[in-house]
């Protein structure tokens, strides 16, 4: 059980660098063997994950493996806790005062809600992309660059931020404006800037929450088009609304439903060809929700 | 329940296909009727309702079509509407082979081989066909099976009535008599002809039957067992 207090995230943030240092000690030599073949091909692992907000239970009892270099979907309905989970593995709902986390989250056999883990360290393990681009009023470079120079990276700058850019389809687009406001980029634009942004400092898992939510087709096109690719190099885990989107995308779909309960979890192609739950089956062809 | 209009498309295209598949029946039973009393009125209404029965299709593929790019079905939906996309080709072939049989209705210049029963081969794969239909109107698997059982019955009908033709003319004097008369001889040989490609067609029949049956059991129950 975590909980998890404003207390233990202020505390957490003191020394991120000494942090993170520890996350990667626990990751390389605490896993037993039995949980290295458990997690074979798995990189996040709930275990009986539940989530409150004060008290309104937002998940309930959520046990998954999310695959290697793949592409897992979480659709449902409004409200169904889809979000919630998501922001599990990147410890999000540590920065909500009213959230309350049961149950184990492992990355790469480590529990992330462990008292050792530092969030900060571990968010920069697992990235995220918002549903509005939110590139920061700096410039196209510098928006890439921030998160390496915060955790004092070390390497060539240029060189992670060009192929930062490069990984995120957009250099071909901003190489000779790296100058330039990154908030005078267009939205599509914008928002594979933020996934340069969260690609830079070298990930293991990309969190994207509804990513082209906010786009039109032609970019929403570039977007999805992207996280294919992405997913050769990353794990990637993505929320989305659109049932289309996570079709064509992901590899595995899970379906939340309301209440917070996860009812089906499975490759895409069985999820939307021949679910085997009839709520499933009824959600996704719409007869409710 | 949510996309009411969406639901209600996919009930009419269900509806739609039943009433093709009604008329392709009728068309059938026309055809054989034409056949067993060389009927020239029947025949000529079996082949020219062909043009209804294509627009039929016509209509019903491009129903499937926008259903498909507007609706983006998904599981059981997307499986009745690619079941369906199929079953309306095997319809629409079902039509052409009645057509068929109103052409050697027409053509036919001589009562041949009165033993072999062409009647029975093809009321029964009238019976699958019909059968092969309620089973996609009622989603019922075991009705599926059963129609794809009755195909070996349909086969083994169709290569004894061969036989029994190919050995009846030769083993009859026919082929002497009429060997020195060439107009006569062509004659003969254009309705044997016939009668071993009606045969054909109504084994065909019985294989569209088939093939119905086993998009229903797909789109049933995913399940392509019954597929080959």
């Amino acid at each position: 059980m975590t909980d998890n207090s404003e207390q233990e995230y202020t505390a957490s943030t003191d020394d991120p660098t000494a942090d993170e240092m520890s996350i990667e000690t626990d990751v390389s030599t605490s896993v037993s063997s039995s949980d290295s073949t458990q997690h074979a091909n798995t990189v996040v692992s709930a275990e009986n994950v539940s989530v409150w907000y004060n008290d309104e239970q937002a998940l309930q009892d959520i046990t998954l493996d999310i695959p290697e270099n793949q592409v897992t979907a979480m659709i449902g309905p409004s409200g169904c806790g889809k979000s919630t989970f998501l922001r599990c593995i990147n410890r999000m709902n540590d920065l909500i005062d009213a959230a309350h986390v049961e149950g184990d989250l492992h990355l790469r056999g480590k529990n992330v809600y462990d008292d050792d883990v530092d969030p900060v360290a571990l968010r920069r393990r697992v990235g995220m992309v918002f549903q509005s681009p939110n590139p920061f009023p700096k410039s196209i470079y510098d928006n890439v660059a921030y998160g390496l120079e915060i955790q004092d990276k070390e390497g060539d700058y240029d060189e992670i931020v060009e192929q930062s850019l490069k990984r995120a389809a957009l250099w071909d687009e901003v190489k000779d404006q790296l100058d330039q406001s990154g908030l005078e980029l267009s939205g599509g634009q914008q928002q594979r800037l933020c996934i340069a942004r969260a690609i830079a400092p070298d990930p293991e898992v990309i969190l994207m929450d509804e990513p082209a939510s906010a786009l039109d087709p032609v970019a929403t096109s570039q977007i999805e088009d992207l996280i294919s690719e992405l997913a050769e190099e990353y794990t990637v885990v993505i929320v989305t609304h659109n049932m289309q989107q996570a079709a064509r995308i992901s590899n595995k779909t899970a379906v939340f439903l309301t209440g917070g309960e996860l009812v089906e979890f499975d490759d895409t192609e069985k999820i939307f060809e021949n679910p085997e739950s009839q709520r499933v089956e009824d959600y996704i062809t719409g007869k409710f929700g | 329940m949510a996309r009411t209009d969406y639901q209600s498309s996919l009930e009419e295209l269900r509806d739609d296909i039943l009433y093709m598949s009604e008329v392709v029946a009728e068309r059938l039973r026309t055809g054989l009727d034409a056949l067993e009393r060389k009927d020239e009125r029947l025949a000529r209404e079996v082949i020219d309702g062909d043009d209804e029965i294509n627009e039929m299709y016509l209509k019903l593929e491009g129903d499937c079509v926008d259903l498909i790019a507007l609706q983006q079905p998904v599981a059981s939906d997307l499986r009745f509407i690619a079941a369906s996309f199929k079953i309306i080709t095997d319809l629409e072939r079902i039509g052409d082979l009645a057509v068929n049989l109103g052409g050697y209705t027409l053509d036919a210049e001589r009562d041949l081989f009165p033993d072999v029963d062409m009647q029975r081969i093809g009321r029964t794969t009238l019976d699958m066909l019909e059968d092969a239909m309620d089973a996609y109107a009622n989603e019922d698997v075991e009705a599926c099976y059963a129609v794809a059982d009755r195909d070996d019955e349909v086969d083994a009908m169709c290569e004894a009535a061969s036989e029994l033709v190919v050995r009846d003319l030769i083993e009859s004097d026919r082929l002497a008599d009429d060997l020195d008369d060439d107009e006569e001889m062509e004659s003969l040989m254009q309705d044997v002809s016939r009668l071993l490609l009606t045969i054909r067609d109504l084994e065909r029949v019985g294989d569209h039957a088939v093939n119905i049956a086993a998009r229903t059991l797909y789109m049933a129950e995913n399940d392509d067992e019954l597929l080959y």
